[in-house]
């Protein structure tokens, strides 16, 4: 096989078609950018859960009660659950806070708004017992146990807020791998018309090639390198693009939203998600490309 | 060389068939007209020879090719010991006369150097020594002809099979592309031409098999084009 001959039939083809080839790289692009903000998507799902997971607690609310007299729940009924708490083999940890202490906590979560702290006094804020759990699927279970215990005013579930945080981002890895597999299927009807059209322009050659013996390689490689340049120059793109998006978008903001969500790292986007977005490149332009050979071009 | 063995071929799209129940041996460095009208099946017959189709009943053998049984892979074999010339030259128009040579040598994976000394010997056999950097469009109907008869002939095949190559070319021309076929004929090439050119046939005297209606009506040692010419 020569290297060179196939070289500079693959790159007369892709010039040949330059409307064709250019539509075709730019929405293998865009479809592979969409995937690939997916995958990060899913990356940040795994990452927000652990972040959030970590930290989890379960925060036990005491009744107005026991909040304003007992500061360090040594009385009934207070002493009873969290020793009760202690023994469940599902609980890390139990720290009870008493309503001046949940009150500091307040004033520091709060400490840019002075609407709310004026709003607050020590004695609206209840006091709780802070539950850490060894596993935080669990949270469910110990709000069903002790949310009729006497005492018990409201349990705080901390999963919860996670779940919808969760939910919510699956949602969205959801509509961006649907609008990515729409415009994947574009990309790929494209690579289909491309060979077609390039196949005919060069029908000529083909057949000179077919009657002088050449080989399945040397008539079809062409093409299919054809499709497969063209698909790498699209998933070069779309890596940049994802990338481009990591750096440029301002820091301040991404800081801001990385304490809500983690999302993954410049790192994982340049050594995970991008050798997946080429390698989707790689396969679907030379399956698509063998395909339409296959069913367009006569051997 | 050839052996065509009572080939039948029946086309999908048509009630006659295009051939029927043909036999014919052409030995080593014969020349021989295949001639007849249109739809006789003189197409037919060259593009079973090429394995562009296979026979529906019959046995077709070039060389040492069992044509209709050869399987997909080994065909470009089979096609790499055949050379072809079309009625309408079917030359590159993007490339000069050298590299539309070349490229049939390219294309079968032979090397550089081997381009570059077999493509000049060749194209001064067909008489284009000094055009060959020459597009194609530069160049007389007699003289494209000749390109694609060196590109043909570059790979140095065991037979050429020439489909209608005067047909375009004016009397004097043809003529001269009939001289050259005779030549590759004596380089001990098999050339099988099927022609409507019947001053051509007649002048030339060699050996013609007639088609008509998919059957072979005459084969004559050293025939004309017809009787009542």
């Amino acid at each position: 096989m020569r290297a060179s001959f196939v070289f500079s039939e693959v790159s007369t083809g892709l010039r040949r078609n330059v409307t064709m080839t250019v539509a075709m790289i730019l929405t293998t692009a865009i479809s592979l950018v969409m995937f690939g903000l997916g995958l990060m998507v899913v990356k940040a799902v795994d990452l927000t859960k652990d972040n959030y997971l970590d930290e989890l607690e379960v925060a036990v609310f005491m009744t107005d009660d026991i909040s304003q007299q007992d500061t360090s729940c040594t009385q009934q009924p207070c002493a009873t659950l969290k020793r009760d708490l202690e023994m469940n083999p599902a609980v890390a940890s139990v720290v009870y806070r008493n309503q001046d202490e949940a009150y500091q906590v307040f004033k520091k979560a709060f400490k840019n708004e002075p609407t709310m702290l004026d709003l607050a006094s020590p004695q609206a804020i209840p006091a709780s017992l802070q539950v850490r759990l060894k596993s935080p699927e669990q949270s469910g279970a110990i709000v069903k146990a002790y949310t009729e215990r006497p005492g018990v005013s409201l349990i705080h579930d901390g999963g919860e807020t996670v779940d919808r945080l969760i939910d919510s981002l699956r949602v969205m890895r959801n509509v961006t791998f649907v609008g990515s597999l729409v415009l994947l299927l574009a990309a790929l009807l494209l690579i289909a018309n491309m060979i077609q059209i390039s196949a005919y322009t060069r029908r000529t050659e083909v057949g000179i090639m077919r009657l002088v013996g050449a080989t399945r390689w040397y008539t079809q490689l062409p093409f299919l390198l054809e499709a497969m340049v063209a698909g790498a120059i699209g998933a070069g793109l779309a890596i940049g693009g994802l990338l481009g998006m990591q750096l440029v978008v301002p820091s301040g903001f991404a800081n801001q939203l990385q304490n809500v969500i983690k999302f993954p790292s410049t790192f994982y986007t340049a050594f995970v998600i991008s050798p997946i977005l080429m390698l989707t490149a790689m396969v679907i332009s030379s399956l698509v490309g063998y395909v339409t050979l296959r069913l367009y071009v006569r051997h | 060389m050839i052996r065509l063995e009572n080939v039948t071929k029946l086309y999908k799209t048509s009630t006659r068939p295009a051939l029927e129940n043909v036999t014919v041996h052409v030995g080593k460095g014969e020349f021989v007209f295949v001639i007849g009208p249109s739809g006789s099946g003189k197409s037919t017959f060259l593009r079973l020879l090429l394995r562009e189709e296979v026979p529906s009943r019959g046995k077709v053998y070039v060389s040492n090719f069992d044509v209709a049984k050869l399987p997909r892979r080994r065909v470009p074999r089979l096609r790499q010991t055949i050379g072809c010339v079309f009625q309408d030259f079917r030359l590159l128009n993007n490339k000069t006369v050298f590299e539309n040579v070349a490229f049939a040598l390219e294309v079968i994976g032979k090397p550089a150097h081997t381009t570059r000394k077999v493509v000049p010997e060749v194209l001064e056999l067909v008489g284009l020594d000094g055009k060959s950097d020459r597009m194609p469009w530069e160049l007389s109907g007699g003289e494209q002809q000749r390109v694609a008869i060196a590109r043909a002939f570059v790979n140095r095949p065991l037979m050429l099979l020439a489909d209608e190559p005067t047909g375009n070319l004016d009397p004097d021309t043809s003529q001269d592309i009939m001289l050259l076929l005779e030549r590759i004929n004596r380089t001990g090439t098999t050339v099988m031409m099927a022609t409507h050119d019947q001053s051509i046939v007649d002048s030339m005297r060699r050996r013609v098999v007639e088609l008509d209606w998919g059957r072979v009506i005459r084969d004559d040692a050293r025939g004309v084009y017809g009787y009542d010419h």
